[in-house]
């Protein structure tokens, strides 16, 4: 008798446990304070060194270079919240968020631009880098400073130059 | 008890070659020895098949190759028996009338690769069947971003016999919402033959890997393979890769992995549970699991950051630790969860409804199973004691105790019941490993992979063992194989199915908590170039 009436017992078990589900949106929270959610770019911070586009494993993190700027473009519908740049990101400039509700009806709002502009070689005037990797290299290093206003082109030629010179010519 | 010397031997009475590289055996053959090999190692030596990976190695060494992968559960042992092939005309004898397990293997290495297999009927198996002729994505020269140029898919048409009716499931199974098909022929209330088209949903991982990524970005890669046991596929490509290159990665992580990986397969167990009773008619039973699985989905946010996708998994060890807080948190909330699981699933197994549909359904003889390669839960409710966690010990499984249960019977009950016990030995896995956690780092602090090592492993996930097979290249993975459980499991649907009643179709279907979308890796095709028609490939 007891085992046929065993079923009966889970209106005791959900009369116990009641109501579960959240009447989410207007109860707080959803996710407890580890979820990983969107990032956030500091452009204050950034510099521009392309390591958190490097280590983006969907590529929602992009670079976009021309001759006068370099742009971090952050598409948040492809980023699948994994953090990787925040963990590479050299001077913190990128930050982990709780930000979940991302819906939107302007697809704009989907984008975050970090835009930077292009350190100027001394020697032949075209852009590189950026200014903030050039300042955050002098400062991290001393000896490179002499040389850390040239491109790379530029930098190339010269030592091209000095060896050939040494050698009294070709 | 074969050992390593027996296996060896193997390949020596044929003059082939032979690396015995850690746990693993690789043997290299003539392409004509790989049947009597695979039926000695399958059928005499009673080794586990586990999948068949073919490879284009022209741009290294001008030759195709495939590659059988056994496992020795009793000696913990991998076996790789490998043959070259020939670049121009590659030609390999199939295995699969010995080892009836590498069917489906066989014909995707014939799709992916343009592998033909002497002896067998050759058939499109993953890609789809308006795919051109003699296009073969997985050679090299194939470029990730190239579509062939198709008319519109047409509509696959229902096989129509005479003598029986023709039930079509899918292409939307109705309780798991993936794309499968199964058709089902019926005499009366019968199923009397089931054939099945899956693949749906290749999604091209394995090339995207082998063309755009670099080693640690395909940690996330692998762990969108599947939307449920993600973290199994991500932790076995881990493994793959720092087995093959050698790296020493902190027990602490390793710890940190099986930790995780035995959260993952609670809320597994208890979805697929819950799932049953939905298919059963008894709501109230699904209800009441899925609250108990909620609990196990707040831990992983806590243990890894998110409910799923839990990306902490890194080539060398792991991103998040767990700290004397969390802990503390995890062992209070298992104690609560065994609780009301153990209260709610006694309740619903009686329930005469969920007891009769389940009992004796779906039957899948000893036998059958393992010629087929079943894999998890399938093979332990078949009287197959098998588990990758105890046979080849990996991560952190060696340090703690837990019992493989094993039920006899192989119906859909058995299925049940041995996921059932698995929730609680996975409880009692957590507590353990917490309890023996070690101080240390949880990254290693060199990660080098060098080029052309391979690395071949087996992770048990909720549904059966995963399997990772990576050979290192520049980079990036050269050439990287997944074989998801369900994959194994799908062909003994057939003989679980038939002559069953329809109405049983879909739990039994259900029963082994089938997994299509990770079953089907491969490849994308959308049709906006649509340029001209071409001839169909294979006909139906």
């Amino acid at each position: 008798m007891v085992r046929v009436l065993k079923p009966v017992e889970l209106i005791v078990v959900a009369s116990e446990k009641g109501r579960v589900t959240v009447k989410y949106p207007y109860q707080e929270p959803l996710v407890t304070s580890d979820f990983r959610g969107a990032i956030r770019i500091d452009a204050s911070k950034c510099i521009g060194c392309g390591a958190c586009v490097k280590a983006c494993p969907p590529n929602a993190l992009e670079l976009l270079e021309s001759p006068e700027r370099l742009v971090i473009r952050y598409f948040v519908g492809r980023c699948i919240f994994c953090w990787r740049c925040v963990d590479v990101c050299p001077v913190k400039a990128v930050v982990g968020t709780r930000e979940f509700e991302l819906a939107t009806d302007r697809v704009e709002d989907l984008f975050n631009y970090t835009v930077h502009r292009r350190a100027e070689c001394r020697e032949c005037g075209s852009g590189f880098a950026t200014r903030r990797m050039v300042e955050y290299v002098t400062e991290k290093s001393a000896v490179s400073e002499y040389y850390a206003n040239e491109c790379p082109e530029c930098r190339k030629a010269k030592i091209l130059n000095a060896v050939a010179r040494r050698r009294g010519g070709v | 008890m074969p050992g390593v010397e027996e296996y060896v031997r193997l390949a020596q009475e044929r003059g082939g070659r032979w690396v015995v590289h850690g746990d693993t055996v690789h043997l290299v053959v003539d392409p004509s020895d790989l049947r009597p090999i695979a039926d000695k190692i399958f059928n005499e030596y009673g080794a586990c098949f586990r999948t068949c990976v073919g490879t284009d190695e022209r741009p290294l060494n001008n030759h195709f190759s495939i590659t059988h992968l056994f496992t020795d559960d009793r000696s913990g042992l991998y076996i790789a028996l490998k043959s070259y092939l020939d670049p121009e005309n590659p030609v390999a004898p199939s295995i699969a009338d010995v080892v009836p397990a590498a069917d489906w293997c066989e014909l995707e290495a014939w799709d992916m690769l343009g592998i033909r297999f002497e002896g067998r009927r050759l058939e499109r198996l993953v890609l789809p069947y308006w795919w051109p002729e003699g296009v073969h994505p997985l050679r090299k020269e194939f470029d990730y971003k190239s579509r062939p140029d198709v008319s519109l898919a047409r509509s696959e048409r229902v096989t129509l016999r005479k003598e029986v009716g023709t039930v079509p499931l899918g292409p939307y199974h109705p309780a798991l919402h993936e794309p499968e098909y199964f058709e089902l022929y019926v005499k009366g209330e019968r199923v009397v033959d089931v054939r099945y088209r899956g693949f749906h949903v290749h999604r091209g991982i394995e090339k995207l890997a082998e063309s755009r990524m670099n080693y640690q970005q395909v940690n996330f890669l692998a762990e969108r393979i599947c939307g449920i046991c993600g973290f199994e596929h991500s932790t076995c490509y881990a493994l793959a890769v720092e087995k093959a290159a050698g790296v020493d990665v902190p027990e602490r992580a390793q710890f940190i992995r099986s930790i995780v990986l035995e959260v993952e397969r609670l809320h597994s167990h208890l979805l697929l549970l819950g799932v049953a009773f939905h298919l059963l008619g008894y709501d109230a039973g699904f209800m009441h699991m899925w609250r108990v699985r909620e609990r196990t989905m707040v831990l992983a946010e806590m243990l890894t950051g998110s409910r799923k996708t839990y990306g902490i998994n890194l080539v060398g060890g792991v991103r998040r630790d767990i700290n004397e807080e969390k802990k503390s948190k995890v062992l209070s909330e298992l104690g609560e969860l065994v609780k009301d699981f153990k209260r709610v699933v006694e309740i619903a197994v009686s329930a005469p409804n969920v007891k009769r549909r389940l009992t004796g359904t779906g039957l899948l003889p000893k036998e059958d199973a393992r010629r087929l390669g079943v894999e998890g839960p399938v093979a332990r409710g078949s009287g197959i004691d098998k588990d990758a966690r105890r046979d080849l010990p990996y991560a952190a499984y060696k340090y703690a105790s837990f019992r493989v249960p094993v039920y006899t019977e192989g119906d859909n009950m058995a299925r049940v019941l041995v996921r059932v016990e698995e929730v609680f030995e996975s409880v009692s896995i957590i507590e353990q490993l917490l309890d023996k956690l070690p101080k240390g780092p949880i990254m290693a602090e060199k990660v080098e992979i060098p080029p052309g090592r391979v690395g071949v492993q087996v992770v048990e996930a909720p549904r059966g063992g995963d399997v990772h097979y990576v050979l290192t290249g520049d980079g990036r993975p050269y050439r990287w194989r997944v074989r998801a459980p369900t994959y194994a499991n799908i062909p003994a649907l057939k003989v679980m199915l038939r002559d069953q009643r329809l109405a049983d179709a879909p739990i039994t279907i259900a029963s082994i908590d089938p997994c299509f979308s990770c079953t089907d890796r491969v490849v994308v095709v959308r049709d906006d170039g649509v340029v001209e028609r071409l001839e169909v490939g294979a006909s139906w």
